[in-house]
């Protein structure tokens, strides 16, 4: 079943000449992981805010073609309803605090005091999210006072409380640390395997490849590129627009030029792993 | 009415706390460079260039209410800041914030409505004191002559006129400095659209 | 029985603005600035109860003083009258001045004072809360609780500036020329930046349901208790005691 539904979908700033997105269409699949990748300025967070409606509602400019989310254009869905649909949560940590709730607890709990939700539930759910993502240590802080990694983990954990079945992540973890970047990532692979839609925008190819199930390649407001994850990556017409390959790809690749062949090209460490072995074993090399 | 509405989008609304917050730290720091004006309506303006004279009327009155915590009295002015606002969104709606000169001249009128409406405040609330530096330029005055109406009312010429001149100057140069990108979200954005050759170029975001 | 402090710091928030609001109104009631000299002193009292004496009279310092003794210097001086009490070359005190200024003073210091105390005595999210009870708008209480919660960050934000333009050479001390050709840099940056958050602010708003047209609901638990009724019940008997004191007597 199709979770979203482009249709010729094209989109122009207001203050812009150029359209930004031309003519896209494009299923999201239901309970799938799909990147969007591509160059900066390519239309990927212009696409994520079109999804989630942001775009024409606050920022004008003209939208033509269709957006479907479960069959109903997204414009035409109830503000409260489509919150509960479709979380986003975006790159910059600081924005995205409420700015009126004194402790951690009270921001996870301010989405759902808004769908107006009962009390009694409300403090069961973010106890419970708390308990997921591991952040009762913070529970008590000020939202203001967290650093920038324990702040878009708020942000994170104030999305998935209200429990959307989708999930848009506009580079998440681009202005955090690796050490933040890995604890998003633990959360975002808990949403895959809860069975939600994520849509993520990415740069870092490693993350792409051990998460994704399928690859969109966004250049100049257009789809250059999709498949799933273990084609795209391993195809090196993908370097072509501006997306690297990641660096067990690259050795594959490499052996290949000196005539080695390998049975498929890995993507991820672990792909790679089983695939070396594997050769090793065809040439009669013990492990 | 229903004008009044529409100007209250969602990011609108989300310019006042801003707005507010801006008067407060700028009056602040007003006092820490010890320099003998207000300069706390900066806020407002910028905001009733953007979002409209309602909007900024209510930064206003906003922000005459966080200064009432700390001071009481200046509970007596929200009229003032109010009416700031309101003037200043009217003048930029017609255009009058669209190059230094016309927004000199919107400033002017934004003086000339707060001594009108300070005047009063102040002679009536207040007995003509002000509790500031400036009560020396009433004194003065009264010390020569003059009565008590007259006094205020040339001490607020001196103040205000000044304050609000220099205030809409410096709001006029922020928002001069506001992307176009930026300016295309807000309800009268579109007013200072492409006023700056430099931003012209300016690769439009993602 | 509970700590006097927290008998007070517990009232709900419209409690208090009653009770702030007849101590402002009081005074226009009864003839005379006596009493409504007494209203700082009984706010005072108050603070000094509920543990907020520092900042109350901080504020009232700041805030009142200085109009107060304004007002003083001004009207003794100039009000028109003939019963001098004092006089020096073309300056003199007139009785008909001081009593004038007594008379403002004393109402502006009655109100001024209780202003300061309700503030002092009321979290404003208690009363944010207690206002979206009785109706108000979520997006209105919005605007007053996120304004107070954006002016302590900006100003560490202002500092921060200040300080890289220090090391850069920009003067903040000297000549008022100097001193105000330092405003206008420190503030455009934290003005531009502050501004440009709404947009993200806005969608984050949006992702959290905030325009929801639900009844929202609240885990900023507020309720009125028994010791609201019984400080209600003696405000209409207080106000109701001087309108007959001062009108049927």
């Amino acid at each position: 079943m199709s979770a979203i539904e482009i249709r010729n979908l094209s989109y122009q700033y207001p203050t812009g000449s150029e359209e930004v997105l031309h003519n896209l269409n494009l299923t999201i699949e239901s309970g799938k992981f799909y990147a969007l990748a591509g160059v900066n300025g390519g239309g990927k967070t212009t696409l994520c805010n079109v999804i989630r409606g942001f775009i024409p509602h606050f920022f004008k400019g003209e939208r033509t073609g269709k957006v479907l989310i479960e069959g109903k254009d997204v414009q035409d869905w109830d503000p409260s309803d489509l919150a509960q649909k479709v979380g986003f949560v975006f790159q910059n940590p600081f924005t995205q605090i409420s700015g009126v709730k004194e402790t951690v607890f009270d921001e996870i709990a301010f989405g759902l005091e808004n769908l107006g939700v009962e009390v009694d539930v409300i403090r069961q759910r973010v106890q419970d999210i708390i308990g997921l993502l591991g952040i009762g240590y913070i529970q008590d802080k000020n939202p203001n006072e967290l650093s920038g990694g324990q702040k878009q983990r708020v942000a994170l954990a104030s999305i998935i409380v209200m429990e959307p079945d989708i999930l848009i992540f506009d580079e998440p973890t681009s202005q955090l640390d690796p050490q933040g970047t890995e604890e998003i990532f633990r959360v975002i692979d808990i949403m895959k395997k809860k069975g939600k839609t994520i849509i993520l925008v990415e740069h870092k190819i490693e993350l792409i490849a051990e998460y994704a199930d399928y690859v969109i390649v966004l250049q100049d407001g257009e789809i250059k590129k999709q498949g799933r994850t273990e084609e795209v990556l391993a195809d090196e017409a993908t370097q072509d627009f501006g997306l690297g390959l990641t660096q067990y790809t690259l050795l594959d690749l490499a052996m290949r030029k000196q005539h080695m062949h390998t049975e498929r090209i890995p993507i991820t460490e672990g792909d790679s792993v089983s695939v070396m072995k594997q050769w090793m074993e065809f040439q009669g090399v013990k492990a | 009415m229903k004008n009044f509405k529409k100007d209250f989008t969602l990011i609108s609304i989300l310019l006042i706390p801003i707005g507010v917050a801006v008067n407060v730290v700028a009056g602040e720091l007003v006092e820490i460079l010890k320099i003998p004006l207000f300069l706390n309506q900066i806020g407002t303006m910028i905001v009733a260039m953007v979002a409209g004279p309602w909007v900024g009327a209510v930064t206003g009155g906003v922000s005459k209410l966080i200064f009432g915590i700390f001071n009481p009295t200046q509970l007596a002015f929200m009229p003032v800041a109010m009416a700031s606002g309101i003037v200043v969104g009217l003048m930029a709606k017609k255009g009058f914030t669209k190059n230094a000169w016309k927004t000199a001249f919107t400033g002017f009128i934004v003086a000339l409505v707060a001594i009108l409406i300070a005047t009063p405040t102040t002679v009536i609330v207040f007995g003509g004191a002000s509790g500031t530096g400036s009560d020396t330029i009433t004194a003065v005055l009264l010390a020569s002559g003059k009565e008590i109406w007259a006094s205020v009312f040339t001490q607020k010429i001196f103040v205000e006129s000044i304050d609000k001149i220099l205030s809409i100057m410096v709001a006029y140069m922020i928002v001069r400095k506001m992307s176009d990108q930026y300016l295309s979200k807000q309800k009268y954005g579109h007013l200072y659209l492409n006023m700056n050759q430099n931003k012209h170029n300016r690769k439009i975001g993602a | 029985m509970e700590r006097p402090g927290k008998f007070i710091l517990n009232l709900y928030p419209t409690t208090k603005f009653l009770f702030a609001f007849c101590l402002m109104m009081t005074p226009l009631l009864l003839p005379g600035y006596l009493y409504s000299y007494m209203v700082p002193v009984l706010c005072l009292v108050i603070a000094l109860i509920a543990g907020k004496t520092k900042l109350y009279v901080n504020f009232v310092l700041k805030g009142l003083v200085p109009i107060v003794v304004m007002i003083f210097l001004l009207q003794s001086f100039f009000y028109p009258g003939d019963t001098v009490l004092w006089s020096w070359s073309i300056f003199s005190i007139k009785q008909e001045g001081i009593h004038f200024s007594l008379q403002l003073t004393s109402k502006i210091l009655a109100i001024g004072s209780s202003i300061v105390l309700f503030f002092q005595i009321t979290k404003i999210n208690d009363l944010s809360r207690a206002l979206e009870l009785m109706g108000i708008s979520p997006k209105a209480t919005y605007v007053l609780s996120a304004a107070l919660n954006i002016i302590p960050e900006m100003r560490l934000q202002l500092l921060r500036i200040m300080d890289a333009q220090k090391t850069r050479g920009v003067e903040t001390e000297g000549s008022l020329t100097i001193r105000m050709k330092a405003f206008v840099p420190a503030l455009t940056p934290l003005i531009l930046s502050s501004f440009s958050s709404t947009d993200e602010k806005a969608i984050t708003l949006e992702s959290r349901a905030f325009t929801a047209r639900t009844k929202k609901t609240s885990l900023h638990h507020l309720e009125k208790t028994k010791s609201d009724h019984v400080v209600r019940a003696l405000l209409v008997i207080a106000v109701v005691s001087i309108l007959i004191g001062r009108f049927f007597l």
